[in-house]
């Protein structure tokens, strides 16, 4: 990727990216922090203006871009983070899983892991916040709040024979 | 003082109206500025009787910080590092653009039969293109965003930094000169070059200083740190008899190192266009429609050579930016509209001695800026109709 830096003297900046199709991204930056973004079919054609975002507005979304804002993660499990190192993460409880049967309060998960059970998915239905006394049943989906190493353990709990 | 608070009322009344006229209609404010003052002044509102705003002590005081402000953010940006990374392409293209320019300007100006510094006068007023107009109207139309932008923009830097220099002469020739002969003239060159030489001493070595004076974080002691510096060494500078406008200019070379320059742009700018709209105004109401007329010959003349010498001198500027045809011509387009530092040039001839100084030149620089950043924007706007019709009388290539 090559990108060109000019100064535009009494606006700003300007920034030409080459974008892999053969077109290029220009991104002018306003002394007062506005930032005009531009697409140009080809080098010699005329730009033609995105959109405009104030300085504020440009820093967030630069951040999503950047993933560094908000990321979902590879993994086998579906899972989502949600800010720091805490995970939203979906465990399937198979039929041969420890829990099966078991109420929430008595399989002492949150207890022993650290994460907790906001959600229980039976079928189509969806059981929010569950309480110590729901019962774990064979094919439920738990959506799980904890940091990496929570969920990690309590994944690793639940799925073990 | 209820007068004069009255009068300066009317003053903001008459700029707000004229900048919300321009806004609606597209136009740059600075043309529509001056129109509202010469409206507004003695000479049309005055002379059929209504309440209107005389030349006063306290117009021409707010509008000297105008100009005063103007150039100081000319020097705010402009880097002497920036001017030598680029300046190959800049200095070519920018001298292109005054060898071509400045003397057409003079040219004219000794055709009318004036003195050489009468001429010098007009060919600065032709020569320098409008940052304010031009800036803007790159940004409304989107060029900011193509290669035409770079040379537009470095032939800018290149005028302000000459127009720097062609100031610091020209005052000291009009103001000093005329009245004590060769010898005066010596000396007045003398002080000027002295004070402005010990000035960009400070400026290089006083980084430290300009650093520690605005390091301040309440907004207020800020704006009025920057204006408590500026105003005064500009003062200072004309009652010696040197340029103002050039004094300011360098103290704002000095601001723009000194790691406050961006803070320096997003908290004055707002006071510096205040105070260049009372500058455009002030103009507006130093002058007659009546002059307007008398200099009607000397203006066609100036609009009809000067428009396509700057389409011709941008264009060979883009060709040195290895631009294609078609965007060098843009090139020149885009330096065509004439605005605030024609109209400077004007208030230093105001000053002068000689008829021609005092009211030939600032008529004709009046009429001329209205013609050209209202002519020079709508070329810009209708830039393809443009290009079509020169392409008819010019073998254009078809690199575009």
């Amino acid at each position: 990727m090559t990108v060109y830096e000019s100064d535009l003297p009494g606006v700003g900046k300007k920034h030409e990216i080459d974008l892999p199709d053969g077109t290029q991204l220009v991104v002018v930056t306003h002394n007062d922090g506005r930032r005009e973004v531009f697409l140009r079919e080809t080098s010699d054609s005329d730009s033609e203006k995105l959109f405009e975002l104030p300085d504020d507005l440009a820093r967030q979304i630069g951040t999503i871009l950047e993933g560094a804002y908000f990321q979902p993660v590879q993994s086998q499990n579906i899972e989502t983070l949600l800010g720091g190192d805490t995970l939203l993460e979906w465990v399937e409880v198979d039929a041969d899983s420890p829990i099966v049967g078991q109420t929430l309060g008595e399989s002492d998960l949150r207890a022993e892991t650290g994460a907790s059970v906001v959600a229980i998915e039976r079928g189509q239905d969806v059981i929010p916040s569950p309480g110590g006394d729901t019962t774990i049943e064979a094919g439920d989906t738990l959506v799980v709040v904890g940091t990496r190493a929570n969920c990690a353990d309590f994944e690793s709990r639940v799925t073990s024979a | 003082m209820a007068a004069g608070l009255f009068e300066l009322g009317q003053v903001f009344a008459v700029l707000a109206i004229s900048g919300a006229l321009a806004l609606r209609i597209g136009l740059s404010v600075i043309p529509l500025y001056v129109v509202g003052g010469m409206l507004a002044g003695p000479f049309v509102a005055g002379r059929f009787g209504l309440p209107h705003v005389p030349e006063s002590e306290m117009l021409t005081i707010l509008a000297e910080v105008g100009i005063v402000l103007l150039l100081f953010f000319l020097g705010l940006e402009f880097s002497l590092d920036r001017l030598l990374a680029a300046r190959s392409r800049i200095t070519r293209a920018g001298v292109v653009d005054a060898a071509i320019n400045l003397p057409l300007g003079i040219a004219l100006g000794l055709a009318l039969g004036w003195s050489i510094v009468e001429a010098l006068l007009l060919g600065g007023i032709v020569y320098i293109s409008s940052s304010a107009i031009i800036t803007k109207t790159l940004i409304d139309l989107g060029w900011i965003a193509n290669d035409e932008a770079d040379p537009i923009l470095g032939t800018l830097v290149f005028e302000d930094l000459f127009i720097a220099i062609y100031l610091a002469i020209v005052a000291s020739l009009v103001l000093g000169g005329t009245s004590a002969g060769l010898n005066g003239l010596g000396r007045s060159l003398a002080i000027a070059f002295g004070f402005l030489g010990a000035l960009l001493l400070a400026v290089q070595y006083g980084t430290a200083f300009f650093s520690r004076v605005l390091d301040v974080a309440d907004t207020e002691s800020f704006v009025l740190r920057v204006l408590g510096v500026v105003v005064p060494i500009a003062g200072f500078a004309l009652s010696i008899g040197v340029s103002e406008a050039v004094a300011a200019f360098f103290v704002g070379m000095g601001f723009s190192t000194s790691g406050h320059r961006e803070r320096i742009e997003r908290q004055l700018t707002s006071v510096r266009d205040v105070f260049a709209a009372v500058f455009f105004f002030w103009i507006g109401v130093g002058t007659d429609p009546r002059l307007l007329v008398g200099v009607a010959v000397p203006l066609a003349a100036a609009v009809l050579l000067t428009t396509p010498a700057k389409l011709l001198s941008g264009y060979v500027g883009g060709r040195v930016y290895d631009l294609s045809e078609h965007r060098a011509l843009r090139v020149g387009i885009g330096l065509v509209p004439r605005g605030e530092f024609s109209l400077v040039i004007a208030a230093l001839a105001a000053g002068g001695s000689t008829t021609v100084m005092q009211e030939t030149i600032p008529a004709l620089a009046v009429g001329y800026v209205l013609v050209m950043s209202v002519f020079g924007t709508l070329l810009m706007q209708r830039s393809d109709a443009v290009e079509s019709v020169l392409a008819r009388f010019l073998p254009l290539g078809t690199d575009a």
